[in-house]
């Protein structure tokens, strides 16, 4: 019985999050072309493009076409497997089988596809966009850790369901405060949006480590990227601002969905209003958020 | 200083290594020297003198005086003067001694003069070719009156290659180009990268040569000329136009009416507020914000439909026939360019606010691409990238043409001279500009629009010209000469001296900084490119032979039928 919750479960994280990924693209896209003056393309466009994209021929093409095949693959399917364990609306289904470690590291996957992609393609400018995604990965990754671990010290457990529940505010809230702010503002990055696009930077490395996919392959790694936007805002959400989660059916869900959304907006905006910073730039603002986050871990151990 | 007391200078100074001179205009000055006297001369009127370089032309004068011909121009921005220094080369071994040891800036145009009129300029230190394509043969000079227009040598060899110089040890080379997102048009730069810092570069461009010069001098005639001079560049079409109207005036000593030099200078105007409203808008596309490169471009647009009500076309004007211009500007139009002016203003007006206030912006360009005085004297860098070192020329100002000694306006310079310097000098000459229409739009009156020109132009005098186009100083050289033609008809183009300022602005710097760095000069290689035809094959890492990819294009061609 528990076994069949869990699988449903995960199934129905897996499909809200397919369905909606595509939807919360289009509201992107739609308000970045009405910040800009524009008309935007409709908010169903992004589903005609992944479908166009999987009606593709499949090419071969890279250095080396079987981690390539394997990249596409991994990002979308790593990006799936942290849907099963984050709280789309309903509890965390997959809330037994795995803890927040394993959060972890199928986030760093996700990050991990990226390299491979690059290595895959073998050309100078996918060389280019992995360095720099290796540089702000190794900035970057530890913040969202970071915020896990302060919530399993102040949950003083490792279960997801005990931490993707507000826990790093724990019982005063100082730490829990910090890393929301860090978190807020490193959320561009996150998500691999401007200003912090920089390793897929069109107008440098010509989509970077992306630039040997086409077709199908290529509509997984764009469907991985809208499904980060959507799997990100619900981990934030499950993180730092729960409230009403517990309320009843349609109401918590859907209270949960507008916060994703307010979260996606609020994106689109930060996009659409900032130039790309230098990889430098960014690595040096990924370092400052850093060393805010170890002050908030140590803050937590100490309960406050 | 007029045009004589600066001869009378020379004369004392020179006295007898000058053959002759023309003082055709107290703007214009031509000394004829003996070779061996140039790199002498050029001393002191570029160093001592301190004297602007601006081209070197090379011609086949042999059909006429049986010799070849060199002229190296100078400007006196100050004394508001073009000079031109000739001397004649014997036919036989035309060398002459390279200046380019004392004007860096001299060095591509001795390397065009070389490849294309096989003028050897002795003494120059990187004789790589420069415009022909890779596989035109040695020896064969396209701009030699006795090669025909529309003959591709026997020789040319498909296969042949060109040679890259060797990357600096411990760099590992990235290609840009020749296709890359932020060029609009093919030029081929191979970066020397150490990690992310770019340590040097090497240029191949002119991959789309049109023979447009050689076009002019045999198959075209004078009044026909003006049309391909503005399908030379795509954005400032018009620039080239009017520079090589005015230089075939000069030359023939024309005057044209008083209403045709206002309509000039209204469409230079109109010319340049589209195109520095585009350059913000690339920029920023650059840095990667999307919404300043969509709204520059929405502001922009009312422009162009107001050129396309003017000339029938948003951006190809066909404005000048020598002596005048083709069409009015009438009461309705001005009364109409005149709201878009005002609508323009005030929008722009919000942009510049809100850009000054970015920090974001400025992170990605200050201290970004930086050309201090110094590089901008010795590279002949022009125009924008100029004037934001501080260093205070306009062809506007200094060498008045059309109307612009009627209006007022004001050179805008900045200090620092990195990218956002750039952007600050583009952004406030769009309101000099709007200055520059809303005056000529008073004080125009009308008449005629076109001089009558009854007798056939003199033959053989020359005629230079001067004109600031949004991207810097446009200098047009003729040679006027039979058959309603001109003999020489030579475009240096703004791009082709802000290229050569390229390498130096990067060096150092991180791969992130090179595009908007190149960006920052709003480079227009079709305007650099303009000469020659045969389209060259690009030399990216991985090489494949023009034979290798058409056979590979066929198969897959066939596999589909």
């Amino acid at each position: 019985m528990n076994m069949l919750h869990m699988i449903v479960g995960g199934l129905t994280n897996v499909l809200m999050v397919l369905i909606a990924a595509p939807f919360a693209q289009g509201i992107v896209r739609k308000l970045t072309a009405r910040i800009q003056s524009r008309q935007g393309p409709p908010l169903l466009q992004p589903y005609f493009d992944l479908l166009k994209l999987l009606g593709k021929e499949d090419i071969e093409s890279g250095e080396i076409p079987a981690m390539q095949r394997f990249a596409a693959y991994l990002s979308f399917t790593a990006i799936l497997a942290v849907a099963c364990f984050v709280p789309v609306g309903f509890a965390s289904p997959m809330n037994a089988s795995g803890d927040v470690i394993l959060l972890i590291y199928l986030l760093t996957l996700c990050g991990i596809c990226t390299l491979l992609a690059g290595l895959a393609a073998g050309s100078p400018y996918s060389l280019v966009g992995i360095s720099r995604e290796m540089m702000s990965m190794i900035a970057l990754e530890p913040l969202f850790a970071i915020a896990l671990v302060v919530g399993a010290v102040h949950a003083g457990s490792l279960r997801l369901d005990r931490i993707l529940n507000g826990s790093p505010y724990g019982g005063v809230g100082l730490s829990g405060i910090i890393m929301l702010g860090v978190i807020s503002f490193s959320f561009q990055a996150f998500v691999q949006r401007t200003p912090f696009d920089i390793a897929e930077a069109e107008t440098e490395l010509m989509e970077g480590p992306l630039m040997e996919y086409s077709g199908p392959k290529l509509a997984l790694l764009k469907y991985a990227q809208m499904i980060k936007l959507i799997v990100y805002s619900a981990l934030f959400v499950a993180l730092f601002t729960p409230w009403g989660s517990g309320l009843m059916f349609p109401f918590g869900w859907l209270l949960f969905w507008v916060k994703v959304l307010l979260l996606v907006l609020l994106v689109t905006v930060v996009a659409a209003t900032h130039a790309r910073y230098r990889i430098d730039q960014a690595v040096r603002f990924f370092a400052s958020l850093a060393g805010v986050a170890v002050v908030a871990l140590i803050l937590a151990s100490y309960g406050y | 200083m007029i045009a004589r007391e600066m001869f009378e200078q020379f004369k004392q100074r020179f006295g007898p290594l000058i053959e002759r001179a023309d003082l055709p205009s107290d703007q214009r000055i031509f000394v004829f020297v003996e070779p061996s006297s140039v790199r002498h001369v050029t001393r002191h009127i570029f160093r001592e003198l301190d004297a602007r370089y601006v081209a070197t032309i090379g011609a086949d004068d042999r059909p006429y005086s049986g010799k070849f011909l060199v002229a190296h121009n100078f400007a006196f921005d100050r004394e508001h003067l073009l000079c031109s220094l000739l001397s004649y080369l014997p036919a036989d071994n035309p060398r002459i001694d390279s200046i380019t040891d004392m004007v860096p800036a001299a060095s591509w145009a001795e390397r065009e003069m070389r490849d294309l009129v096989g003028i050897e300029p002795v003494g120059h230190r990187y004789l790589k070719r420069l415009v022909l394509p890779d596989g035109w043969p040695e020896g064969n000079h396209p701009l030699r009156k006795d090669v025909p227009w529309n003959e591709v040598p026997e020789t040319f060899d498909d296969t042949r290659e060109f040679k890259f110089d060797d990357p600096p040890e411990g760099c590992t080379v990235v290609p840009f180009g020749p296709f890359h997102p932020t060029l609009d048009e093919p030029a081929h730069f191979r970066l020397y990268v150490e990690g992310e810092m770019v340590r040097g570069c090497e240029y191949r461009g002119f991959m789309v040569h049109r023979g447009i010069e050689k076009l002019s001098e045999s198959v075209m005639s004078y009044n026909d000329i003006p049309m391909l001079a503005e399908r030379i560049c795509g954005i400032c079409g018009c620039v080239h136009n009017v520079a090589y109207v005015q230089s075939v005036e000069e030359a023939a000593g024309l005057k044209p009416p008083p209403a045709a030099e206002y309509i000039r200078t209204i469409m230079l105007e109109m010319e340049r507020l589209h195109s520095h409203l585009l350059w913000v808008g690339l920029a920023c596309h650059i840095v990667g914000f999307e919404t300043l490169f969509m709204q520059s471009f929405r502001i922009r647009e009312p422009i162009m439909w107001m050129a396309e009500k003017i000339s029938g076309n948003r951006k190809t004007y066909a404005l000048c026939v020598i002596g005048g211009v083709r069409w009015n500007i009438t009461a309705e139009i001005k009364l109409e360019l005149r709201n878009v002016l005002d609508k323009l203003e005030s929008e722009w007006q919000a942009v510049v606010a809100a850009v000054s206030r970015d920090k974001n912006i400025q992170k990605r360009t200050r201290g970004v691409g930086v050309a201090n005085p110094l590089l901008v004297k010795s590279v002949g860098l022009l125009g924008p990238v100029a004037r934001a070192a501080g260093v205070e020329i306009d062809c506007r100002h200094d060498h008045p043409y059309a109307a612009y000694d009627r209006v007022e306006f004001d050179v805008i310079t900045e200090q620092g001279g990195d990218v956002w310097a750039r952007l600050m000098v583009r952004m406030k000459e769009v309101f000099e500009s709007i200055r520059i229409i809303r005056q000529c739009l008073e004080k125009m009156e009308p008449g005629p629009l076109q001089l009558e020109i009854k007798d056939e132009l003199p033959i053989g005098r020359i005629g230079l010209s001067s004109v600031e186009a949004p991207r810097g100083e446009s200098h047009h050289f003729v040679i006027t000469g039979e058959n309603n033609r001109p003999r020489r008809w030579r475009v240096r183009a703004p791009t082709y001296q802000n290229l050569q300022g390229v390498p130096a602005m990067i060096k150092d710097q991180q791969i992130a900084d090179m595009t908007i760095s190149l960006g920052s000069i709003d480079p227009c290689f079709s305007c650099t490119d303009r000469l020659e035809t045969i389209d060259p094959r690009s030399g990216s890492v991985k090489v494949w032979t023009q034979d290798e990819l058409l056979k590979l294009t066929r198969t897959k061609k066939e596999a589909r039928r």
